[in-house]
C-alpha cells in the first residue's frame, strides 16, 4: 500500500499550472483563502472536495473566466490574462450552441481568430470519431442524450488541441453506467493527447478512478486540505483494496459527510 | 432494452396519428356546432339585420370577390383595380406592411442594444418604462395631426405597436443568453465583444425574436383595424362603412377576410421559423 502525501513525487518536474496565494470572496464568503497548488505538465490532476469549497471558482480562475481578488495564476511560469485557447474548457451542464450541429460545435473554437489548421473538416471528423460520435455529425443538441452531449463537450474543448484541459464535473449529470464508460474513453484520449487535465469533481470514487494526483479542499473557507498521490495503474478496480484505502484516507481527510452522488 | 425502446416509439407514434385525428374531428365538431346555433340564434332574432346569418354572410364574403374596386397605391399613385375584397385588403397592407416592418426592425434593433449595451440600458430603461404602457391607439391623435388620419397616419400606429413587442422580444432574448454559453465562447477563442453578440448573443436571442414578431403580426391586426375605424382606407374601414349602410352581412364577410389574412401569414411564418429555427 502506498499512500503519501505529496510533496515530491510529481512525475515531470515541470509545472504546466502554478496557483499562488489565490484568494477569491463572495461578499461574506471565502470561496478561495489563500490557496496554492500546482499541476505538472501532462499530469491527470483531479480536485475533489464538498460543495462550496472553490474548486469550480478555482478551475474558472484558470480558465481566466473568474479574476481573483488576490495571488497570481500562472501557465508555463506567465500570468495569465483571461480566456486562451491553450486552456480548453468542458461544463458540467455542457454549454453547447444549440443553434449549433455537433459538426458545428466541435468547428468553432477553430474558426476563431481564423482557422490555420491545414483541413479543418478533417480535424472535426477525426475528432468527432475520437469521442465515438460519427454518424451524428448533423445533429442538433437537443437530439443528444446527456452522455453525448458531453462527449460533443469534449471534442469541442480539444479541437483547438489546448495543453490544458479543464474539466468543471463534466459527468455529474450522467447515468452511472454511461459515466463509467466516459471514463475509460476520457482516460484513453488523455494518453493519446498527453495534455495537462485539471478535473473537478466532488465524487471522491470519481478523482480515485481517474487521477495521478488529486487536490483535496475543504469549504468555508476554500482551502487546500491535502494533495494526495494515487500510484494505481490504470485500469483501476474500485473494489480494489488499495483503492477503497485511498477513498477512506481523502474521505477521512474531510471528516464531515461529503455529499457524493 | 433496444426493444423497448423501439415499441415505445412506435406507439408515441401511432399514438400522437391516432390523437390527431381524433383532435381534428373535435375541432370540427366544434365548428358545426357554432355554426348551428350562430343559424338558429339568426333565424330567431329580429329584425333580422341585428345578427346576420352563416349564409348571408358567406353569400356576402363571395359578393366581395363579385365586384371590383379601383384603389390608388400609394406612392406610385397609379390606379389599381382588383375584386373589392382584395382590393380593400391591399389598401389594409399598404399601411400595415411597412409599419410592421419598419416597427420591428427598430423595436428589434433597440431591444438588441440595450439589452447587450449595459450603459445604454442605463440610460433609456425609464424612459421605456414610461413610454410602453401606452396603448399604440392613443397615438392615434398624433398620427392625425402629424400625418392626415391616412395611409402614413395608419402605418405609424402600426409602427408604435409593432415596435413595443419586437422591442421586448429582442431585449428579452438578449438578457437571456446564459452565462454558460459565452463563457464556453471565450474559451474557445471568441475575444471582442462583437464576435460574441454575433457568435453568440444574436443566434441565442433568436428564438425570442421571432416569437416577438410573430405575437406583432397578429397584434398589428388588431391594431390595424382599430386605426382603420377612425377613417383610414382598408378592411377595418370597409366594416364600420357597412355598418352604417345596416349591411351586417358584409361586416361579416370583412371579418371573416381579416381572419383569413391573418391565418394566411401566421401560418406562413410559422412554417419559416420552422426552417429557420430547426435547432430548437
Amino acid at each position: 500500500m502506498a499512500l503519501r502525501s505529496d510533496q515530491s513525487t510529481t512525475r515531470d518536474s515541470r509545472e504546466k499550472i502554478t496557483i499562488r496565494n489565490v484568494s477569491r470572496s463572495y461578499g461574506s464568503t471565502r470561496a478561495l483563502a489563500d490557496v496554492s497548488a500546482s499541476v505538472a505538465a501532462g499530469e491527470f490532476c483531479c480536485i475533489v472536495g464538498p460543495s462550496g469549497c472553490g474548486k469550480t471558482t478555482l478551475l474558472r480562475a484558470i480558465a481566466g473566466l473568474d479574476d481573483p481578488d488576490g495571488g497570481s495564476i500562472l501557465v508555463d511560469g506567465d500570468p495569465i490574462a483571461g480566456p486562451g485557447l491553450d486552456r480548453g474548457m468542458v461544463f458540467q451542464e455542457y454549454a453547447l450552441f444549440p443553434w449549433r450541429t455537433v459538426r458545428g460545435n466541435v468547428r468553432f473554437g477553430l474558426d476563431r481568430p481564423a482557422c490555420d489548421c491545414p483541413d479543418c473538416g478533417a480535424r472535426v471528423r477525426e475528432l468527432v470519431d475520437l469521442v465515438g460520435l460519427d454518424g451524428f455529425e448533423d445533429a442538433y443538441p437537443k437530439e443528444l442524450s446527456g452522455g453525448m452531449k458531453q462527449r460533443v463537450g469534449i471534442a469541442r474543448a480539444l479541437a483547438p488541441d489546448p495543453e490544458i484541459l479543464l474539466m468543471d464535473e463534466p459527468f455529474g449529470s450522467v447515468d452511472a453506467r454511461t459515466r463509467d464508460r466516459l471514463h475509460a474513453e476520457l482516460l484513453d484520449i488523455w494518453s493519446q493527447t498527453g495534455q495537462t487535465v485539471v478535473f473537478v469533481t466532488h465524487d471522491i470514487d470519481e478523482a480515485v478512478t481517474l487521477a495521478d494526483r488529486v487536490i483535496v479542499m475543504d469549504a468555508d473557507p476554500g482551502t487546500v486540505q491535502l494533495t494526495l498521490s494515487i500510484d494505481l495503474g490504470r485500469p483501476r478496480e474500485r473494489t480494489s483494496r488499495d483503492f477503497v484505502d485511498y477513498v477512506a484516507r481523502i474521505r477521512d481527510e474531510l471528516g464531515s459527510p461529503v455529499d457524493d452522488v | 432494452m433496444s426493444t423497448r425502446t423501439d415499441t415505445g416509439s412506435n406507439a408515441v407514434v401511432a399514438g400522437s396519428f391516432e390523437g390527431d385525428l381524433r383532435r381534428y374531428l373535435c375541432g370540427l365538431g366544434g365548428l358545426l356546432a357554432f355554426l348551428l346555433v350562430w343559424w338558429v340564434g339568426a333565424m330567431a332574432t329580429r329584425p333580422s339585420y341585428l345578427v346576420p346569418g352563416p349564409l348571408d354572410s358567406i353569400r356576402a364574403f363571395i359578393d366581395l370577390f363579385a365586384t371590383s374596386t379601383a384603389i390608388v397605391v400609394p406612392v406610385w399613385g397609379s390606379r389599381l383595380i382588383l375584386p373589392t375584397g382584395f382590393a380593400h385588403l391591399a389598401q389594409t397592407l399598404f399601411h400595415y406592411i411597412p409599419g410592421l416592418l419598419l416597427g420591428a426592425s427598430c423595436g428589434i434593433s433597440l431591444g438588441l442594444a440595450m439589452g447587450w449595451n449595459g450603459a445604454l440600458d442605463d440610460w433609456l430603461r425609464p424612459l421605456v418604462r414610461g413610454l410602453r404602457p401606452i396603448p399604440p391607439l392613443a397615438w392615434i391623435v398624433f398620427a392625425i395631426v402629424w400625418f392626415g388620419i391616412y395611409h402614413t397616419g395608419a402605418a405609424f400606429i402600426v409602427f408604435v405597436g409593432a415596435f413595443w413587442i419586437n422591442f421586448y422580444g429582442a431585449y428579452g432574448g438578449i438578457e437571456g443568453v446564459s452565462s454558460d454559453l459565452t463563457d464556453a465562447a471565450s474559451t474557445l477563442g471568441v475575444e471582442r465583444d462583437l464576435s460574441m453578440l454575433k457568435l453568440v448573443a444574436l443566434p441565442s436571442a433568436a428564438p425570442q425574436v421571432s416569437t416577438g414578431f410573430r405575437t406583432s403580426i397578429g397584434r398589428c391586426w388588431m391594431i390595424v383595424v382599430g386605426a382603420e375605424l377612425f377613417g383610414a382606407p382598408g378592411v377595418g374601414y370597409e366594416i364600420i362603412n357597412a355598418s352604417n349602410n345596416l349591411a351586417m352581412a358584409t361586416s361579416v364577410a370583412y371579418m371573416f377576410l381579416i381572419s383569413l389574412a391573418f391565418l394566411c401569414m401566421d401560418v406562413g411564418f410559422r412554417l419559416l421559423e420552422r426552417r429557420v429555427l430547426a435547432w430548437r
